[in-house]
């Protein structure tokens, strides 16, 4: 291919072209990367408030209770508490944990390395963050309003979500911001899309591709597909909260004609369940890529850890229906959903193999980043062995709508997800900001997450299976849950355990970005193409367009005679 | 193929998928309405306006002719007469958008309000964002007739997406008519 738009363009030189309206890849990842940051400590404070109430209900919350809330005197009321639920969801999964992975890792990762100057539209990636700016603000603003935020759960289900049951204006504003990032995420996807197919160095065939640059890719197709069934289903829902029409309402809430509410259901989890994925398949790329780079040995089965990736993705379009066992849906429906429900933990067994098969026999560095991937295959592995209770019919009529569920999904798409980001931010940082981050605090970060996290949602499958249902305000006024009270606390002390954890990264990082040691340009000795190039990379990332001669995983070949134990991508591989 | 123009077809593409889902989704729930309601129209309707939605479905079928032989005239270098038919394409545009909001006129002098249940919902609910879209469209038309005013040959494939997303836009009305007003 010739001409087109991979040819060096001229830095930018004002503050505001560099830093703001920035058409750079790698300014868009960072300002992805604050963004994620700043809504993470929002959500996570969220979280908080919801654990100290189901813990210590009717006590104030402890320090900034009583500047948050000085009506109650600090303590949550049962309203709030609704919306505290609603938007810690919707915030950690549309506002840090996309714009983590996807935003900050996609921008960053997918033209390094891949050998390319940017993106295949950089503009595009200019307005994509920008509207997701926007629709932050939009949601941020809903919390201002007089009688609060969304307060219908982050599925936002009818009639909860219907002016019947959220009246305030801050639902119609949660609508909004989910549209807003609707586009934006689309507007990511076309991106990522045509720059992985259009802008690979010469020589990168798809299978040549990292893991990572797989997973953001396969992510982002889903995006393309899914995020604008959700954006209809949110439309009709706008247009029944704000113009009178009447999609999802029934029954006496519809003065003319019913609706159906179920059906909001459906469009949600038709793009609900291929957006656990959408999560989590950039993380699973990252994972595959580290836990080969520091077991010092090719990633076993690579392909086959790609098309287990692809396959995963074609199947979370189809098992939707095990999110709605409970509506009344037809055994024959529930046993097929079921049956592709188990299904996906084929593709899923085969690469979560293939991570064993890599690190089996390797030369592990137990460095942070290798130390939070090792906590993903952990985290997955419970995560996924949950699932298995969720998609199987008659176990789910039990579970369903528990404190189990609420487990189970925070080790798939939180836990997994987080430590997974935090992998990636702590492999990736030198190369981004040319400085390296503490690696004695992001071992302390790493063990003040990882035990926690397990108090927090192991607790949480316990207290579900107890049957402690998910939604609850005070566990303590029902008889039959008084005996899970302590595991509450437990999960209580946990959370805010970590929650100071998050503290020593924090300071970390800012730290390290003004302090931090000089980073080489390839710190961790691998050979994928981002660290043949200065930390930080140069405004246009290659002089000269890299031409790739071997895979990203060519590590511990013993004939190599070099002093080296990897080789970059950009090198014929060494036979014997 | 140029990958400027390799990049600009796919990023088409995408987007054109991205759009078909999002009118499926709508179809796929008018499918459940209709299919679970006793009656269609609900026995409160009289009688649909079909004045305006044919006319509409006129106009944008000859907006797509029009689109069409702007971009083979621009293809054949036959520059003026592909500016020409461009700007028909627009006025054209502009007409439908103009039947659309005569149609929901039409809707209410009959009686059929926005809240008169999921029948109405559905007639107004999808035209409406059928019509932001139209919107949207009219603004690919504006840029496409700035691209062909530019006379270069190398932009041909911009204006060919839009043309894309032009026809795009005229065959979800074309399943909106049939469904939503003829059958």
């Amino acid at each position: 291919m010739s001409g087109g738009f991979n040819e060096i363009h001229e830095a930018p030189t004002t503050f505001w072209s560099k830093y703001i309206v920035s058409y750079d890849h790698k300014v868009i990842a960072k300002q992805f990367l604050w963004y994620a940051i700043f809504f993470l400590g929002v959500g996570g404070m969220m979280a908080l408030m919801i654990r100290w109430t189901l813990a210590y209900p009717g006590q104030p919350f402890p320090i900034i209770g009583k500047l948050l809330l000085p009506s109650t005197g600090g303590v949550i009321p049962p309203d709030t508490y609704a919306m505290l639920f609603t938007l810690h969801g919707t915030i950690m999964i549309f506002y840090a944990i996309t714009p983590l992975l996807i935003g900050a890792f996609g921008n960053y990762c997918i033209p390094l390395m891949i050998g390319a100057r940017d993106m295949a539209f950089p503009l595009l990636n200019m307005l994509s963050f920008w509207f997701a700016a926007l629709s932050g603000l939009i949601l941020l603003a809903s919390l201002f309003l007089p009688l609060g935020g969304a307060a219908g759960g982050w599925t936002s289900y009818p009639t909860l979500s219907t002016l019947i049951g959220s009246p305030g204006d801050g639902q119609t504003l949660w609508c909004l911001a989910i549209f807003v990032l609707g586009i934006s995420s689309t507007m990511g996807a076309v991106n990522y899309i045509t720059t992985v197919i259009t802008l690979r160095a010469p020589g990168m065939g798809y299978f040549d591709m990292p893991l990572t640059v797989w997973g953001l890719w396969l992510t982002a197709i889903l995006n393309a597909i899914f995020v604008p069934v959700l954006g209809a289903g949110v439309m009709l829902l706008l247009m029944d909260r704000m113009f009178g029409t009447t999609f999802f309402l029934a029954g006496a809430s519809a003065t003319a004609g019913s609706g159906d509410p179920v059906l909001f259901q459906h469009v949600f989890w038709i793009f609900g369940h291929p957006e656990v994925y959408i999560l989590i398949l950039p993380a699973w790329g990252i994972v595959s890529d580290l836990l080969s780079f520091f077991s010092r040995k090719p990633a076993f089965g690579a392909k086959a850890t790609a098309m287990s990736m692809t396959a995963v993705t074609i199947l979370s379009t189809l098992v939707y229906g095990h999110h709605m066992f409970t509506t009344q849906m037809s055994p024959l429906l529930t046993q097929s959903f079921m049956t592709l429900t188990m299904t996906i933990s084929i593709p899923s067994a085969i690469f979560f193999a293939n991570w064993l098969g890599t690190i089996w026999k390797g030369s592990i560095r137990f460095d942070s980043p290798m130390l939070f991937s090792l906590g993903v295959v952990f985290v997955f592995g419970l995560g996924g062995l949950t699932g298995l209770h969720l998609g199987t019919v008659t176990t789910d009529l039990y579970l369903h709508d528990t404190y189990f569920v609420v487990g189970h999904f925070h080790y798939t798409m939180a836990a997994s997800v987080l430590l997974g980001g935090y992998a990636g931010i702590y492999f990736w940082f030198p190369k981004m900001f040319g400085r390296m981050m503490n690696e004695m605090m992001a071992k302390i970060h790493f063990w003040g997450t990882m035990i926690p996290l397990n108090g927090i949602f192991f607790g949480m499958l316990m207290v579900g299976y107890g049957g402690m249902h998910r939604r609850i305000y005070n566990p303590f006024v029902y008889d039959s849950l008084k005996r899970l009270i302590p595991i509450n606390e437990m999960i209580t002390i946990s959370a805010i355990l970590m929650g100071l954890f998050q503290i020593v990264f924090v300071v970390n990082f800012l730290y390290s970005l003004w302090k931090g040691k000089k980073a080489p340009s390839n710190p961790w000795n691998v050979g994928t193409l981002e660290w043949t190039i200065p930390s930080p990379p140069v405004h246009h990332n290659y002089d000269e367009i890299p031409v790739v001669k071997c895979g990203p995983h060519e590590l511990g070949n013993p004939n190599l005679k070099n002093g080296r134990d990897f080789q970059y991508q950009t090198e014929e591989l060494v036979k014997g | 193929m140029r990958r400027a123009e390799l990049q600009g077809n796919l990023a088409m593409t995408v987007t054109l998928v991205s759009g078909a889902m999002l009118f499926i989704t709508l179809f796929m729930g008018y499918a459940v309405y209709r299919t679970n309601a006793p009656f269609w129209p609900p026995l409160n309707i009289d009688k649909v306006p079909l004045t305006w939605p044919w006319i509409s479905s006129m106009i944008i079928a000859l907006s797509s002719w029009t689109c069409y032989q702007a971009r083979s005239l621009a293809q054949k270098g036959e520059w003026k007469s592909a500016q020409l038919f461009s700007l028909f394409t627009i006025f054209c545009g502009l007409s439908f958008v103009g039947t659309q909001t005569l149609l929901w006129r039409d809707l209410k002098m009959s009686g059929i309000m926005v809240d008169s249940g999921v029948f109405a919902s559905i007639l107004y609910g999808f035209t409406w964002i059928h019509a932001l879209h139209m919107v949207l469209g009219l603004g690919g038309l504006v840029f496409l007739h700035l691209t062909l005013l530019k006379v270069d040959s190398k932009n041909l494939y911009k204006v060919m997406n839009v043309e894309r997303f032009w026809h795009f836009l005229g065959i979800v009305w074309a399943f909106m008519f049939a469904g939503l007003f003829l059958f």
